[in-house]
């Protein structure tokens, strides 16, 4: 019961830095209509600014803050350089660009940081463990999840009641109408990848701090997709509790079937599960069932 | 895409010419000095090194045409097609080294050639297990289908188990001596080069028949528009499978021809990067046509070769730049990709097919 119980807490911790990542990622397909497989490499790129500006010696909320701004910078470049001249064209185009692109900065980063692991010293979080009752729980962990949800909070709050945010929400219901209004969808398409390059980026960010930072931390950039298909493609709630699902699960199959299947289940059973729901409910729980005509 | 023009002055006067493969005297003849090339100035005239990037190109050939068959022509976009070379490799090497054959087929050297096909069905009955999603799934789902077989097979399956068997730890390491076509013994670079010319044009010739028939009009018809495809007549599951069967197939050949040119395989070389290659090569040569296949395949490979050979010089001033090469070629890889689907989105085969028509139609281009 315990076991089975901090499974759970741990699954919760980690699927809330999931959700913000998939956050990132269903803002880019709502507003542009972009399936983006570079997500990965986004998340590393905050990452390994905002850990070189750590290890500066900076205090941890500045290197953050400055990595965030300069995801923001390269949000903007890479969609205005590769992105904004792919709209409209078919979704294989689409998606081998930004396959492309996750080609080009995984090893743009491997040249420049190197393929060793990082981590931040000093670190951030402290380590004794919180006891809650029975359970038990880094403090990364506790941290990690809380800043995720702060930020989350942030981003709906945007969505909700902000001139920007409701302008994006526009665009992504309906492009041609907002643009009759006035809106300005390149200005649009613009902020989605930059505010992707940002919530990758702490995403990054805090799951570097658990398990220190490589190149495979980029495998967080695949994960997203079970969790945006489990939640909707063009669903920000949806993404949400997809992502604490999909921690959920991959936790509990790692301390429950790994006995079973000895190997690598716990990275296995978020495709697996997923490719058994595609065929089931391919438009995922909260996504819009799309009605195909000739 | 274009269509080819003929050549000013020259018409057709029956039908059966107008399908003809080789349809000029002149197409004749470059076909002909092409095939002259291929099976005698190549292999006798090219050093080890040429043979090997010539074994390169062919099996990133191989490996391409299946992807060409279902992202070009019958459009399934799949992600996961290096595990199913996978399933190939794998069955192929297990075969060799733990079936026990008969003396006579091991005498006669009916091994290796009886696990390629074994081999190929086997992928292509993989391939169609997870092609079944593309009954009730499409596009971007589907995708993610082909992505979840590739961690699937070769992450999962290949890695954890099929790897275990035998005892022999991560990686098949093959004898010398085991991979032998009858009397002949696959052990050069040569005799690699002229098995994998054979599956070449045996597989390019296979997929170029089955798309101008009945079956590759119906996959072409279903990549244009399913729904319609489904209203015409077709049965549009049945010609997915048959799509992915092949596709699976065609993969299986690849991977069990590619184990003679390595002396052990591991699930290492068939990574999902390997997957996306094949999808960019085909992007490059263009969609939708063998040319693009085999155009894709030879720049890609020549142009990281020539990559190599830049940095190579570079090394003496920049020592670090040597290390670096696998990042700067995945990098290399990545912006060649971006600019091409931006700038040349129908490929290489496309600018060839315009070449073909300023030639033909000069003088008179209109």
């Amino acid at each position: 019961m315990e076991l089975f119980l901090m499974t759970i807490v741990t699954g919760i911790m980690v699927g809330g830095i999931y959700a913000l990542v998939a956050l990132g990622w269903v803002l880019i397909y709502k507003c542009s209509g972009v399936l983006n497989l570079a997500m990965g490499e986004m998340t590393l790129i905050g990452a390994y600014i905002s850990i070189s500006f750590y290890s500066m010696g900076m205090p941890f909320l500045l290197a953050l803050f400055l990595s965030l701004i300069i995801g923001l910078i390269l949000g903007i470049l890479t969609e205005r350089i590769f992105l904004d001249k792919l709209i409209g064209e078919p979704i294989l185009s689409v998606i081998m660009v930004t396959v492309g692109l996750s080609f080009f900065f995984k090893g743009s980063l491997e040249l420049i940081w190197g393929t060793d692991t990082k981590v931040f010293l000093p670190p951030v979080f402290p380590l004794e463990p919180i006891h809650i009752g029975p359970i038990i729980i880094g403090q990364a962990y506790l941290w990690s999840f809380i800043a995720a949800i702060i930020l989350l909070i942030c981003f709906v709050c945007f969505f909700k009641y902000t001139r920007w945010g409701l302008a994006m929400q526009a665009t992504a219901d309906d492009e041609m109408a907002a643009l009759s209004l006035g809106i300005s969808a390149r200005f649009v398409y613009a902020a989605a990848w930059s505010i992707a390059f940002i919530s990758a980026g702490v995403g990054g960010t805090l799951l570097g701090n658990i398990n220190g930072l490589n190149i495979s931390v980029a495998h967080l950039g695949l994960l997203v997709l079970p969790v945006v298909v489990l939640g909707g493609l063009n669903s920000v709630p949806g993404a949400i509790v997809g992502g604490i699902i999909i921690g959920i699960l991959q936790n509990l199959c790692g301390a429950y079937l790994d006995q079973y299947f000895p190997g690598g289940v716990k990275e296995i059973a978020p495709f697996a599960f997923m490719a058994v729901f595609l065929l089931f409910k391919p438009y995922g729980l909260w996504g819009w069932e799309r009605i195909e005509r000739v | 895409m274009s269509t080819t023009f003929l050549p000013c002055g020259i018409y057709h006067q029956e039908y059966a010419k107008e399908h003809a493969w080789w349809q000029t005297p002149f197409i004749k003849g470059k076909m002909i000095l092409l095939l002259i090339i291929l099976f005698f100035i190549i292999p006798f005239f090219a050093d080890s090194y040429g043979l090997s990037l010539c074994n390169q190109i062919s099996y990133t050939i191989l490996g391409a045409i299946g992807v060409q068959l279902l992202i070009g022509f019958c459009g399934q976009i799949t992600l996961g097609h290096a595990a199913f070379l996978a399933v190939g490799a794998y069955t192929s090497a297990l075969l060799i080294l733990e079936f026990p054959w008969p003396a006579f087929m091991l005498d006669w050297g009916l091994a290796y050639p009886v696990s390629i096909i074994v081999a190929a069905l086997m992928a292509g009955i993989w391939s169609v297990a997870f092609g079944l999603s593309s009954a009730r799934v499409k596009g971007f789902y589907l995708i993610l289908t082909t992505m979840a077989a590739q961690f699937i097979i070769v992450d999962f399956i290949i890695t954890q188990y099929v790897s275990q068997i035998g005892g022999r730890g991560q990686a098949f390491s093959i004898p010398p001596e085991t991979i032998k076509i009858g009397p002949i013994i696959i052990d050069s670079d040569l005799k690699v080069y002229f098995m994998m010319l054979f599956f070449v044009i045996i597989c390019t010739a296979v997929l170029a028949n089955l798309v101008r028939s009945k079956v590759g009009r119906a996959w072409i018809a279903i990549r244009d528009n399913d729904i319609s495809a489904d209203v015409m007549g077709i049965n549009v599951i049945k010609y997915k499978l048959i799509a992915f069967f092949v596709a699976g197939c065609i993969g299986g050949i690849a991977g069990s021809c590619w184990i003679s040119n390595l002396a052990a395989i591991s699930p290492e070389h068939f990574p999902w990067s390997w997957s996306l290659w094949l999808v960019g090569v085909i992007l490059i040569g263009g969609v939708g046509s063998i040319h693009g296949t085999i155009f894709g395949s030879i720049f890609m490979v020549l142009v990281m070769e020539g990559l190599q050979l830049l940095v190579i010089p570079l090394a003496d001033i920049y020592p670090k730049l040597l290390m670096d090469f696998l990042f700067i070629k995945e990098a290399a890889f990545g912006l060649a990709i971006c600019i091409f689907m931006i700038f040349q989105p129908y490929g290489l085969s496309y600018r060839w097919q315009q070449l073909k028509n300023y030639f033909n139609l000069w003088p008179f281009s209109y």
